[in-house]
């Protein structure tokens, strides 16, 4: 069954935000965001520059990932989000990422979006107790994201993660089904 | 009334830093075979040194950073420095565990001290050391505490341990942090 909710588009027209599975010939659509210059400063891989590097990396990548979907906006997939496991010894959590194009921020979409990945993933991803997800500091755009969904904002880890190059500090968001 | 002779606290006696060899076993079991000890540790008990020398060879020699915590030589705990996978060659967790007769005698707190100092030196690139202690440990996370770590954190249902799943509080100290 798909999942599905609603948006509205800037006229106040009704959009529906689905969640589905990538496929190859989905690699027009994947390049759009991957090679945005808007959205490449927030993610840790570098913007891609050509489709050829963008097959590859949904044939290496994307589509053998345990759990990761394409955000479709009226069916056509406008961002990617994912949940994963990164321990094996702790299967009772897994980290959240998404992305979208820069030309859809702002419209609740990515909200939407990650509020049907926390109607699944706890049913999909047997054992998982925690979803988190870690933001850069200065994204304040996606800690908004999370926070409309429902994320408790856990703390500050310091100089956590390199990000472009630079050691970064990163808020820590989780969802706890049972607590939040 | 004179508070120095009253509330005076016994010495922390002098502690070493080396690394392990295969004739620490048996020091080695005096904490790791201690269900006291391995409460909050994912593995259960050691009942066999057989297991236990196995352990030192295959997990201690090897690892990049595990040092025996001595008192004149004898090893009466372990403490290690793991660093992050990945690339994030930066950050280092620290674990730490010691024989139960030995506790409540600043002994822990000494080790992270030395330790950190030892880590920031020898370990190329690190910026971030970091350590859990389980909410119902209150008694490591005080060692954390005194040894300059700082509380970042409560990461709740973060890790399993022994088939349940456990808030854990984050702790970390920076390359930045006066030691």
């Amino acid at each position: 069954m798909d999942e599905q909710t609603t948006v509205l588009n800037r006229s106040r027209q009704p959009l529906t935000v689905t969640l589905r599975e990538f496929e190859l010939t989905d690699v027009d659509d994947y390049f759009v965001w991957a090679s945005d210059d808007r959205v490449s400063p927030w993610w840790r891989w570098d913007i891609f520059t050509n489709k050829e590097d963008v097959l590859t990396f949904m044939e290496e990548t994307v589509l053998p990932h345990p759990w990761m979907r394409a955000i479709c906006l009226d069916g056509r997939p406008v961002g990617a989000i994912s949940v994963t496991r990164r321990t094996a010894e702790h299967q009772c959590r897994a980290e959240l990422g998404y992305v979208i194009a820069s030309q859809y921020w702002g419209r609740g979409i990515t909200t939407e979006a990650v509020k049907l990945v926390l109607g699944t993933i706890f049913g999909d991803m047997e054992g998982l107790e925690r979803l988190e997800a870690l933001v850069l500091v200065q994204n304040v755009g996606s800690q908004k994201v999370l926070e409309k969904a429902g994320f408790t904002k856990e703390g500050i880890l310091k100089k956590y993660l390199i990000h472009k190059g630079k050691i970064s500090d990163m808020v820590m968001y989780s969802f706890i089904p049972s607590e939040n | 009334m004179n508070h120095d002779e009253k509330h005076q606290k016994p010495k922390t006696p002098t502690i070493t830093l080396r690394k392990f060899t295969l004739s620490d076993v048996d020091a080695f079991m005096s904490w790791a075979a201690d269900p006291r000890v391995t409460r909050f540790q994912r593995r259960d008990p050691y009942s066999d040194p057989a297991d236990a020398l196995a352990y030192i060879t295959t997990h201690i020699l090897p690892h990049p950073w595990y040092r025996a915590i001595c008192i004149d030589n004898t090893p009466v705990g372990s403490i290690s420095v793991k660093p992050a996978p990945g690339e994030d060659r930066h950050r280092a967790s620290i674990g730490y565990r010691l024989a139960y007769d030995y506790w409540g005698k600043g002994i822990a707190t000494e080790a992270l001290k030395l330790t950190i100092k030892a880590a920031f030196e020898e370990l190329d690139h690190l910026e971030r050391l970091e350590a859990i202690a389980d909410v119902d440990n209150p008694a490591s996370q005080r060692v954390l505490e005194k040894a300059g770590f700082k509380e970042e954190g409560i990461l709740r249902k973060y890790v399993r341990l022994k088939g349940e799943t456990r808030d854990m509080v984050m702790f970390s100290f920076l390359v930045s942090d006066a030691v």
